[in-house]
């Protein structure tokens, strides 16, 4: 008679039940998976994440209208010989607005109609502007542009307001052309009166949402040496286009779909923009003016741009990611192949048994498959949604796209299978080997091979390659990690980690004999760190690689905020900036609102070098260093020791200077045409207000000779603020300082991207708390795979004469033990990467300083006092479990 | 073997009562015992697996308290309970033999004295016992590393560390050979005539053969002799 298959029997076939009655070890499978899955299922929706919030932070710098799908229409008013179109009023195409709007409704999307400008005299925004001639027949001050829009008057602050229809005037253009309510204004052949006067809105409304799309049209940004032309506000719609078309202008009809966004995700614009295209292409328009085509198509043209910068921060993080996210998944891995090793000790009888009878180790490992499929696939499922949350609690932004969530799931279905996979051929291997290992074996010789080794070889690889290459790269003003600047310090901390692990735990022998002397609770602790070296060391590297990681990363990204703030700090001077090139007197106002610092173009001629371009700043000794943003790696001394220096006495008829970048050696400055001999009686590495890559040099304003404003040496008064700057400008406004430039951290940073480097480092620093979740996992599965031995050797220790006190002490010595060790070790591991990869971290390889360090203290400490926490937590725990066992149960099992 | 006497011990029990609950099930494992052990004694608790001999030894050394029945000890343990016994007063080999399995075997044994602050002073007489039990090579290892007898003759080694006054035993010789349990036979006969009162259970016949008195238990119930 034949055997039947052994999956035929009856430990196989009730194995999916079999193993719920090992709810320990469905335990640790179900939470091991859900781990594992949550490390490779949080990639795809961190980077979709990231992109989203790429998008929604670049959208929330511009204008509300940049982020709104649009259709339209810009048509000329006149034709080649002037004479008007379509009766001269424009709106003769009303059925093109209709079918336009009907077509964003029949795609789900409700536009709203927008007549939104008309330049006259060009076509476009921030054109010339067109000649306007006033009541007296005489062409008014500056050229004037013509703009109407719904409840444009709503929006603008009124300085006098009439009845009836006409156009509304800036303040500035009435004041300038002495034009009163009802001057009547001629457009070409057509006339309107002045129905209003609104305050300028460059002055009432510079960030008014409403304006903002329209600021080329006032505000004088792209040119600082000629003003926008004057912005007639249009009453209502016929007058417009009676007054455009006079004036041979053209009009923009626009359809925009008000959209939300800061909850939009990249598959959103991407949508909108498509069926934006499909709206366009199926409308008929022209895109481009051409002879005989008067009328054009106007998308939205600003969201690919806009997806590309998104696209470009999301690119620059997948390199980090992806190597973070397979390092998580592999020690996620390790942990889930450990609940495999704990089903195999918890089943030690049955797998014995079963291997006693001949069963080799695939029937096992798939016996231990079936046991464990239900809550792995439980586990993964768990994992999958807990990344999910995390991420869109804890992500860059809580808008995923569909895309990222489906691979993120098949990412969990691949975390469910492999996990699983592992998870049993170590419990088939671990189960037959116990069953089949003589008594007092030694360890095998895989356990003995360094492997570690292989991890520092490729740190050392990654760092050789990082030599030759940026570790920090900017594409398109967007700021990019180099993923080897990630790969090198977890590989070197890893491989570290596990070897000073192993390191530490060859000593334990010795240490075991040490305590031979001791007080029973160090003697009974080290005693089980020593007979249990390989879940020791295990637990050692779990506390070790978490701790350094997290130090690694919370240093890196503390230091590059620290960099970065200062880099800024030395851009603007101080806080904040206001600078104007016209002249106006000092007024108290004016210095008790900061400092006061006039700004020259120079050049420098010291030691052999040749004559170079210096920025030369005359400042008041007296308050500068009050307000001038300074770190102290900047110098050896103090900024306001430095200054002191600026009023010394001249040497052989030089100046005092305090310089910065500067040759060695007296400089022969040169501010324009004027010669200013000087002396550097102090120097920093950096001096605030640095712009530039030019040497900086400080000279105190009331020793400068005076320099004519026709010398050509630029100069430029700025008042630098840590206050309001608001009201600096206002005394700036008031001491008679006009074109006024502000310079803000705000404005700085927005020419450059440093989301990648932000978010590179959070992914980083949440790995470490993952690991240290690991961690913690880890420490539950080495307690438990331990409580057998633990509650019965506590159990008959007690009968000994061990007291309660005793016992606790010893688990505390023990776990507290392995957290310090593990603590000390990563904070040197984590030291050891700072201190070779920080310096490369230039988030700005143009403006100084050079990367400074900042050691987040606290947050250091706040991880120490974590991990001593749940490590005598864990003992409690421990304790808590031995007390509750019944000795006379305990020690009635089998020995 | 060091001829220090114990002071007499011994123990009393009347009318011990212990019942438990399987399910909806009531089960007397022990259904009124009376029993009597005087220091200086050895006696052999015998009976089949299931009479209740491991639930008596666990009443005894005060890992179960009686549903009914009085439980005395005699002499310096009169007046005290046995949870509060020390190893010097009470020492026991459990049947799963209780050794610390993060404790080399040499340790184990060394354990009660070095938690009763006499580690100098025993260490003779543990290995003494290690070299009488045949297990002094073995010093070093881990329980794991030794065959179930060996540790079984390390757990008694243990338990007659420190001369105790009272030794309980679960079935000491249940994995030795012959030769090893007469040895073990020898020091548990030994530890009686220095004054312990011992109580084995055990399926030994030679150890009934070599007991002053023979108990026998079936049911809950403990009569005196061999069982019919």
């Amino acid at each position: 008679m034949s055997r039947p298959p052994l999956w035929r029997l009856t430990p196989w076939t009730r194995a999916p039940w079999l193993g719920l009655r090992q709810p320990a070890a469905v335990i640790a499978v179900l939470v091991t998976s859900a781990i594992l899955a949550c490390a490779v299922a949080s990639a795809p929706l961190f980077l979709s994440s990231a992109r989203s919030a790429a998008l929604q932070q670049q959208l929330s710098q511009r204008c509300d209208e940049v982020a709104r799908p649009q259709t339209g229409v810009q048509s000329a008013l006149v034709d080649e010989q002037l004479q008007p179109l379509d009766g001269g009023d424009g709106s003769s195409r009303p059925e093109l607005d209709e079918s336009l709007l009907q077509a964003w409704a029949d795609a789900g999307l409700e536009a709203e109609p927008v007549l939104a400008t008309a330049a006259i005299g060009s076509s476009s925004p921030g054109s010339p502007g067109a000649l306007v001639r006033g009541p007296d027949g005489a062409a008014l001050s500056q050229p004037v542009t013509l703009f109407h829009r719904p409840a444009a008057l709503d929006n603008v602050e009124v300085v006098e307001a009439g009845n009836g229809s006409g156009v509304w005037v800036p303040a500035s253009v009435a004041e300038q052309d002495g034009l009163a309510i009802g001057d009547q204004l001629a457009f070409g052949t057509q006339q309107a009166p002045v129905a209003g006067i609104y305050q300028d809105l460059a002055v009432a409304n510079p960030d008014d949402p409403y304006w903002c799309d329209y600021r080329l049209l006032f505000s004088n940004e792209a040119s600082a040496n000629r003003a926008p032309p004057a912005m007639l506000l249009v009453t209502d719609e016929s007058t417009f286009y009676r007054l455009a078309t006079a004036a041979a202008g053209g009009a923009t009809r626009l359809q925009q779909v008000p959209v939300d966004a800061s909850s939009l995700s990249v598959s959103d614009v991407r949508d909108q923009r498509e069926t934006q295209e499909r709206i366009v292409a199926a409308s008929g328009l022209a895109s481009e003016f051409a002879p005989g085509v008067r009328a054009i198509a106007v998308p939205n043209d600003r969201l690919p741009d806009v997806l590309e910068r998104a696209g470009l921060i999301e690119s620059g993080l997948r390199g980090p990611v992806v190597p973070v996210a397979v390092a998580g998944a592999l020690l996620a891995l390790v942990l889930v192949a450990s609940a495999g090793s704990f089903w195999a000790d918890r089943r030690a009888t049955e797998v014995r048994l079963l291997a006693a009878r001949g069963v080799g180790p695939v029937p096992l490992a798939g016996k231990a498959a079936l046991e464990l499929g239900l809550p792995a696939l439980a586990g993964a499922a768990l994992g999958w949604a807990a990344s999910r949350v995390l991420i869109t609690g804890l992500g860059p932004s809580d808008d995923l796209d569909p895309s990222a969530t489906s691979a993120a799931a098949w990412a969990g279905v691949a975390a469910f299978v492999v996990g699983l996979g592992a998870a049993s051929a170590v419990a088939g291997l671990r189960a037959r080997g116990t069953a089949e290992r003589p008594l007092g074996a030694a360890p095998r010789w895989p356990a003995r091979v360094p492997w570690e080794l292989a991890l520092l070889l490729g740190a050392a690889w990654c760092w050789l390659l990082l030599q030759s290459r940026d570790a920090v790269v900017s594409v398109a003003y967007v700021a990019q990690v180099n993923g080897l600047l990630v790969a090198f310090p977890l590989l070197a901390i890893a491989g570290a980690a596990v070897l000073l692990g192993r390191g530490v735990t060859a000593s334990l022998p010795r240490l075991r004999r040490w305590a031979g002397r001791r007080p029973p609770a160090v003697f009974l602790a080290l005693n089980r760190l020593s007979a249990a070296r390989l879940a020791t060391a295990t637990l050692l590297v779990a506390v070790t690689l978490p701790v350094a990681v997290l130090g690694y990363t919370a240093t890196l990204t503390a230091s590059s905020q620290t960099t970065l703030d200062a880099k800024v700090g030395v851009q603007i001077g101080a806080a904040a900036a206001a600078t104007t090139v016209t002249r106006f007197e000092v007024t108290p106002a004016l210095e008790a609102a900061g400092t006061y610092v006039v700004r020259y173009d120079g050049s420098a001629v010291a030691g052999d070098d040749g004559r170079t371009d210096v920025q030369v700043l005359a400042v008041d000794p007296d308050d500068f260093a009050d307000t001038a943003f300074w770190d102290d790696s900047f110098a050896d001394r103090p900024l306001a020791e430095l200054l002191t220096a600026l009023t010394g006495p001249e040497v052989d008829g030089r100046l005092p200077v305090v310089a910065a970048g500067l040759p060695a050696g007296d400089p022969d400055l040169r501010l324009g045409t004027t010669a200013v001999p000087a002396e550097v009686t102090a120097t920093a590495r950096v001096l605030p207000g640095r712009r530039s890559g030019d040497p900086v040099v400080l000279v105190a304003a009331d020793r400068l000779p005076e320099i004519s404003r026709n010398a050509g040496a630029a100069p430029a008064a700025e008042l630098w603020t840590n206050g309001d700057l608001g009201a600096g400008i206002d005394a700036l406004t008031d001491a008679g300082g006009q074109n006024i430039r502000v310079l803000t951290p705000g404005g700085v940073q927005e020419s450059a991207n440093f989301l990648g480097i932000t978010w590179t480092f959070g992914y980083l620093s949440a790995l470490a708390v993952f690991v240290g979740v690991i961690a913690v996992g880890g420490l539950l599965l080495y307690l438990e795979a331990r409580s057998r031995s633990r509650v019965s050797g506590y159990v008959m220790a007690r009968r000994l004469g061990l007291s309660r006190g005793a016992h606790l002490r010893s688990l505390l010595v023990e776990l507290v033990g392995v957290a310090v060790a593990g603590l000390l070790l990563g904070t040197l591991l984590a030291a050891g990467a700072v201190a070779l990869v920080y310096r490369r971290l230039d988030v700005d390889l143009v403006r100084p300083p050079t990367p400074l360090l900042d050691v987040p203290w606290s947050a250091i400490a706040g991880t120490a006092v974590a991990t001593v926490v749940v490590a005598g937590l864990a003992a409690l725990y421990a304790q808590r479990a031995a007390d509750r066992a019944d000795p006379a149960s305990v020690l009635r099992e089998d020995a | 073997m060091n001829a220090r006497l114990q002071p007499a011990g011994g123990f009393t029990g009347t009318g011990l009562v212990k019942r438990f609950r399987r399910g909806a099930e009531t089960v007397s494992a022990l259904a009124g015992v009376g029993l009597e052990v005087g220091s200086g004694e050895f006696v052999a608790l015998v009976g089949p697996s299931g009479s209740g001999k491991s639930t008596l030894l666990a009443l005894l050394c005060g890992w179960e308290t009686a549903d009914e029945g009085e439980l005395a000890y005699l002499g310096p343990l009169a007046g005290r309970r046995p949870e509060g016994f020390g190893w010097r007063d009470l020492a026991l080999v459990p049947q799963a033999l209780g050794l610390v399995a993060d404790l080399s075997l040499a340790d184990n044994v060394l354990l009660p004295a070095r938690l009763s602050g006499t580690l100098a002073a025993e260490e003779a007489r543990a290995r003494s016992l290690l070299t009488a039990f045949g297990v002094e090579h073995l010093a070093d290892r881990y329980p794991h590393q030794a065959s179930l007898g060996e540790q079984q003759r390390v757990a008694v080694a243990r338990a007659l560390l420190l001369r105790p006054a009272v030794l309980l035993a679960d079935e000491p010789t249940a994995h030795q050979d012959r030769g090893h349990a007469d040895r073990l036979l020898d020091a548990v006969t030994d530890a009686a005539r220095e004054g312990s009162a011992v109580l084995i259970a055990t399926h030994d016949e030679i150890a009934w053969a070599r007991a002053d008195r023979v108990l026998s238990m079936r049911d809950g119930v403990v009569t005196e002799g061999l069982p019919s």
